[in-house]
């Protein structure tokens, strides 16, 4: 009971933050703005006499702005918390005030965690199927798709599991740290080229196992990077990072002073 | 002048922005080891090219270096104690880009430094690998004014947005994320602050030379800093 509480608690508290909106307004608008922009370039260039692009490639081109919504609002679940208020308002932070109503730390720590994730797998589920109507409405004529409708659901599943454990990371990962700025900076710079796992794959193969590195393969056809584990494993180990970032989290926070 | 030395003083006590200093530096060597022990069986290049292949990564800490002195005045209420003693905004704003070039371009011509020193430490094998061409060199200071640049944006866009988080989710975004997924944009790319910038160090552009390329860059700042500077002249603190 007091879970469910904790969560409605925690859900208002994220959907009250602008930073959050930012958050998601990236991850849906920012995705659907840069796939039209490619679909219209792609569609000038097939009518040149390239060949016909296809929709989903077009759309995942502009997956890696997700992953920073993704992280944001993962972040900012528990970062914002610590964030001193204005002198003007008693310069407190959030923290006090919510562990003095949720005092029970580990219920709070999953409430948010629970809150994070349909957050995120919300934003998801909205954003992907979005990007592709985009690709498929602006290509026009010039899109072919080869990609069979169960492939095509898998990886719409695979992109919000990707989004939802990257946003667990980066929540882990803030309430082990209690800073925003580390987070915030490795995890964006990983999801895109210059990336510190891409790095060190290239040093030694057990860098694919990182956290940001496993789950690559979800996005389904469209390889950023070579080698590294499947979508089914790589899945798995992304999940168990998440899993083992939130646990730890979670015994720290209970642990330490807020 | 007097503003100026106080805005160093502030940088220089604040325990983020020495701690971003020294990242800088440090993660920077550590990424040129990296690469040069990726690149050791090639000892065909000299040690400056695989030093700029570090830049990309570097110009993160050039991105939080050029935050912190606006975001930082944000956080409490310090932004009113700097007004009461330098009532004059604009040279409260004056000062605080001086400091934060100089801060840059210390941090940044030491990072460069130690990526240099480490990568040589690393590749030295007595001889055998090829001695920096001036071009070479010509490029490494490039390098240099590139990442000062991209700092001096993310300062200016901190005047603009003030507080930490959105500048620096903003500038990932303009400098890491959107450059490789705006494949769209075709040569319009070109324009792009990295993009533009990446002309000083790694000349491949057919329109834009490493001056011009600068100069692009130079023009975000200005772009981006102006309303900057008005919102910080005009509006409330």
């Amino acid at each position: 009971m007091i879970l469910a509480r904790a969560l409605a608690a925690e859900l208002r508290k994220l959907l009250t933050l602008p930073g959050v909106w930012a958050g998601i307004g990236v991850t849906v608008l920012g995705t659907a703005v840069i796939t039209a922009l490619n679909a219209f370039s792609e569609r000038a260039a097939f009518e040149a006499g390239e060949p016909a692009p296809s929709v989903f490639k077009t759309a995942y081109a502009a997956m890696p702005l997700g992953t920073v919504g993704a992280v944001v609002i993962g972040v900012l679940a528990i970062g914002a918390e610590y964030t001193a208020n204005s002198p003007d308002a008693g310069g407190g932070r959030q923290i006090g005030t919510t562990l003095t109503a949720v005092p029970r730390r580990l219920a709070l720590v999953a409430a948010k965690a629970v809150a994070v994730v349909l957050l995120t797998a919300a934003t998801a589920a909205v954003a992907v199927p979005l990007s592709i109507t985009v690709a498929q409405l602006l290509g026009g004529a010039a899109t072919i798709e080869t990609v069979p409708s169960e492939d095509a659901v898998a990886w719409w599943l695979g992109a919000v599991l990707y989004w939802t454990l990257m946003a667990l990371i980066a929540f882990g990962a803030t309430v082990l740290t209690r800073n925003v700025i580390v987070p915030l900076v490795v995890l964006t710079a990983n999801s895109t080229l210059v990336s510190f796992s891409l790095l060190l794959t290239k040093l030694t193969p057990l860098a694919y196992g990182l956290p940001d590195m496993a789950g690559r393969k979800l996005f389904g056809g469209v390889d950023m990077v070579d080698g590294g584990l499947d979508a089914g494993p790589g899945g798995v180990v992304m999940a168990a990072w998440a899993a083992a970032l939130v646990t730890a989290g979670g015994i720290v926070f209970t642990r330490r002073d807020a | 002048m007097g503003a100026a030395t106080a805005e160093l003083s502030k940088l220089r006590t604040l325990p983020v922005a020495v701690s971003a200093v020294l990242g800088t530096i440090g993660i920077g060597a550590a990424i040129g080891a990296a690469l040069a022990r990726m690149a050791s069986a090639d000892t065909a290049i000299p040690d400056t090219a695989i030093a700029l292949k570090v830049v990309p990564y570097v110009q993160i800490g050039a991105i939080l270096l050029g935050i912190l002195p606006v975001a930082h005045e944000y956080e409490g209420r310090q932004i009113c104690t700097t007004l009461a003693s330098v009532p004059d905004r604009g040279r409260v704003i004056a000062a605080k880009s001086i400091a934060c070039g100089t801060v840059l371009a210390v941090t940044l011509l030491a990072t460069i430094a130690s990526v240099l020193g480490t990568v040589s430490l690393i590749r030295w094998t007595g001889g055998g690998i090829p001695a920096a061409t001036p071009q070479e060199w010509e490029r490494t200071a490039g390098a240099v004014l590139y990442l000062v640049l991209i700092g001096l944006l993310a300062h200016a866009a901190t005047l603009v947005l003030r507080h930490l988080v959105p500048a620096l989710i903003t500038m990932l975004v303009l400098v890491l994320v959107l450059p490789p997924v705006l494949a769209g944009l075709g040569e319009h790319a070109r324009w792009l602050p990295d993009r533009a910038g990446t002309q000083l160090y790694a000349p491949a552009d057919m329109v834009l030379t490493p001056g011009t390329g600068a100069l692009v860059l130079l023009g975000w700042v200005l772009v981006v800093g102006a309303p900057g500077a008005i919102r910080f002249l005009r509006a409330d603190t």
